[in-house]
C-alpha cells in the first residue's frame, strides 16, 4: 500500500511547555484516522503542524514523500469554527481555495457545485452564512476543504459546536461523503464514540508531554449505520479507549478547576 | 407551514421569509415618532406665540417655515446652500480618500503607525475648528478655508476607523485563508479589506456631522456666502426666523445624509446588521 503521511520524531515546544514529544506514525492512502485524547494532549497542535500552520520544533512530517513546511493545496483543513466569510455566498465561500490557487474556470465552478450538492446544500448556493444553521455552515466548511481536491483532509473537531442530534447526522453524512472518494482523513475529536464510529484506526494521545499512547485498529464493517453504536463490539472499542485516557482526563479536569 | 418548510428546516428564521411581515408593521413603527415630532412642533408653536410672544427670543415653527419659503423664492436659499454644499462635498471627498489611504498605511507598516499615531490621536481630539480664523487668514475668505476645516474634522475619524478595521480582522478568518496557501496580498484583498469596510463606513458616517459643523462654524468666522453666513447675517439683523431657517436646513441636510448612509450600509455590508 502507498504510504501517504509519514511522521517521524516530531516534537513541539511552546516556551517551557512540551506540547508534543517524539511522535512517530504512518498513514496509508485512503485511511480514515481519528485522533483522540484529553484536552491539552496536543492533538490539535499536531494537526496544525501537518497543515503547515504551525512549525515543528523537531522531527519531520512528509506527505507523499515531500517534507511539509507551509500550508499548501495538497491539504484541506476543516476548522472547528466554520470560519466562513460573512460577505460571501455559500458558493463563493466554497470556491475560495480555488481562487487562492489562482484559477477559477468552468471546470472548477462545476466541481464546486457538485460538491455543494454532495454535502447536501443544493439550492443554497446563493445564501449567505448568516442565513444558515450551524450544521449547514459546517457542510460549507467541509465543501470548501474538498473543493481544492486535497491529498489529505485535516478535520479539527468540526462537529464539536453542534448539538448532539445534528452531530450524529453529520457523522453519517461525513461517512457517506467519504465513501464516495475515500480520501485520506485525519480527524481530531474529543468524543470517543465519534472516533470509533468514523475511523479505520484511532490514535490515542496522552498528555504532559503530548505523545502517541496507542494505535487502535477499528475492525467494524463498512458502511456503518448509526445503529452500530449500540453493538457490543462498538462499546468494547469505546471502553478500551476510554480506559487508556481516563486517568489523563481526570487529571486535566482537576487542573482546569484549579 | 410546518410541512412546507421541512426541506428548509435548517434555514434560520428571520431571513428572507420574515421581511413581508415586518413591512406590514412599518406605519405602526413610525407612529410614535411622528406623533412625538408633530406634538413637539405644536408645543413650540403655542409657547412661542402665546407665552414668549416675541419673535426676537423664539421664532414659531410657522414663522420659520414662511422664512424658508421666502428665502427659497428670492433665490437666497439656493445661493447659500450651494456654496455650503460645495465646501462640504470637496472637503469630505478629499478627507475620505486621504483618511482611507493614511489608515491603510498605518495598518500595513508599524513604523508608519508609530510615526503618525501621535498626530492622528492629537489632532482628532483637538477642536481644530478653532483654527478656522487662521485658515481664513492663509487661504482667504472664499471656499478653500472652509474646505480645509472640513478636511481637518473628517480626516481623523476616517483614518482611525480604517486602521482599526484592518487591524482587527479576525485571526481565524486569516488563518482559514492561510491554510489554502494564500499570499499576504491575497489575505489583504480577500479578508482584511472586506472586513474593514463596515469600520470605514462608520468612520465616514461620523464624518458627516463633524463636516457639517465645520462648514457652518468656518463660515461664521468669515465668508461671503453659505448657510453659516446666512445664520450670522440673520443674527446681526435680529431676524430670528431666518436664523432658525438656516439651522433647520442644515439639520435636514444632516439627517438626509446620515439616512442615505444607513441605506448604503444596508446595501454594502448587510452582514453587520443582524
Amino acid at each position: 500500500m502507498a504510504r501517504k503521511l509519514q511522521v517521524s520524531h516530531l516534537g513541539k515546544t511552546f516556551g517551557e511547555l512540551r506540547a508534543l514529544q517524539d511522535i512517530n506514525l504512518a498513514v496509508e492512502r485512503g485511511e480514515f484516522i481519528a485522533l483522540v485524547g484529553p484536552s491539552g494532549c496536543g492533538k490539535t497542535t499536531f494537526l496544525r503542524i501537518v497543515a503547515g500552520l504551525e512549525p515543528a520544533s523537531s522531527g519531520e512530517v512528509t506527505l507523499d514523500g515531500r517534507a511539509v513546511r507551509s500550508p499548501g493545496a495538497d491539504r484541506g483543513f476543516v476548522f472547528q469554527s466554520d470560519n466562513l466569510l460573512p460577505w460571501r455566498t455559500v458558493f463563493a465561500n466554497a470556491i475560495i481555495g480555488r481562487e487562492v490557487a489562482g484559477h477559477v474556470g468552468p471546470a472548477e465552478r462545476q466541481r464546486t457545485m457538485e460538491l455543494l450538492k454532495l454535502v447536501g446544500l443544493e439550492g443554497f448556493e446563493h445564501y449567505h452564512p448568516r442565513q444558515l444553521s450551524g450544521g449547514m455552515r459546517q457542510r460549507v466548511n467541509l465543501a470548501r476543504a474538498l473543493a481544492i481536491d486535497p491529498q489529505i483532509l485535516l478535520m479539527d473537531e468540526p462537529f464539536s459546536s453542534l448539538d448532539a442530534q445534528t452531530r450524529e447526522i453529520m457523522q453519517t453524512e461525513l461517512m457517506r461523503i467519504w465513501e464516495t472518494g475515500r480520501k485520506t482523513v485525519l480527524f481530531v475529536t474529543h468524543q470517543i464514540d465519534e472516533a470509533v464510529f468514523l475511523a479505520d484506526r484511532v490514535f490515542v494521545f496522552a498528555r504532559r508531554p503530548g505523545r502517541l499512547r496507542e494505535n487502535v485498529a477499528i475492525e467494524l464493517p463498512r458502511p456503518r449505520a448509526l445503529a452500530i453504536k449500540r453493538t457490543a463490539e462498538f462499546v468494547r472499542y469505546v471502553d478500551h479507549i476510554w480506559r487508556l485516557i481516563e486517568d489523563d482526563v481526570r487529571a486535566s479536569v482537576i487542573e482546569e478547576k484549579v | 407551514m410546518s410541512q412546507l418548510s421541512d426541506g428548509q428546516a435548517e434555514v434560520v428564521q428571520g431571513g428572507v421569509q420574515s421581511r413581508p411581515a415586518s413591512g406590514m408593521r412599518l406605519p405602526r413603527l413610525y407612529l410614535a415618532g411622528v406623533v412625538s415630532v408633530l406634538g413637539g412642533l405644536l408645543l413650540w408653536e403655542v409657547v412661542s406665540r402665546f407665552l414668549v410672544a416675541n419673535a426676537l427670543f423664539l421664532a414659531a415653527p410657522s414663522q420659520i417655515f414662511s422664512a424658508i419659503l421666502a428665502l427659497a423664492k428670492s433665490g437666497e436659499l439656493w445661493r447659500h446652500m450651494s456654496i455650503s454644499a460645495i465646501e462640504f462635498a470637496l472637503g469630505y471627498a478629499i478627507a475620505s480618500v486621504l483618511g482611507v489611504m493614511i489608515g491603510f498605511a498605518m495598518a500595513e507598516s508599524a513604523t508608519m503607525k508609530r510615526a503618525l499615531q501621535p498626530w492622528v490621536s492629537g489632532l482628532y481630539a483637538t477642536p481644530t475648528i478653532a483654527l478656522a480664523p487662521l485658515f481664513i487668514l492663509w487661504l482667504g475668505i472664499g471656499i478653500w478655508s472652509k474646505v480645509l476645516v472640513v478636511i481637518f474634522l473628517v480626516l481623523f475619524p476616517v483614518t482611525i476607523n480604517t486602521e482599526a478595521g484592518l487591524r482587527t480582522t479576525s485571526e481565524r478568518l486569516i488563518e482559514m485563508l492561510r491554510s489554502f496557501g494564500a499570499s499576504p496580498r491575497q489575505i489583504f484583498f480577500k479578508v482584511s479589506l472586506p472586513s474593514a469596510v463596515p469600520f470605514i463606513l462608520a468612520g465616514l458616517k461620523l464624518g458627516i456631522g463633524r463636516g457639517l459643523i465645520g462648514v457652518v462654524v468656518a463660515e461664521l468666522f468669515g465668508s461671503r456666502a453659505g448657510l453659516g453666513r446666512l445664520i450670522a447675517q440673520s443674527a446681526d439683523a435680529f431676524n430670528m426666523p431666518e436664523l432658525f431657517a438656516g439651522v433647520i436646513v442644515l439639520a435636514v441636510a444632516g439627517i438626509m445624509l446620515t439616512a442615505g448612509f444607513g441605506w448604503l450600509e444596508n446595501r454594502l455590508v448587510p452582514w453587520t446588521k443582524d
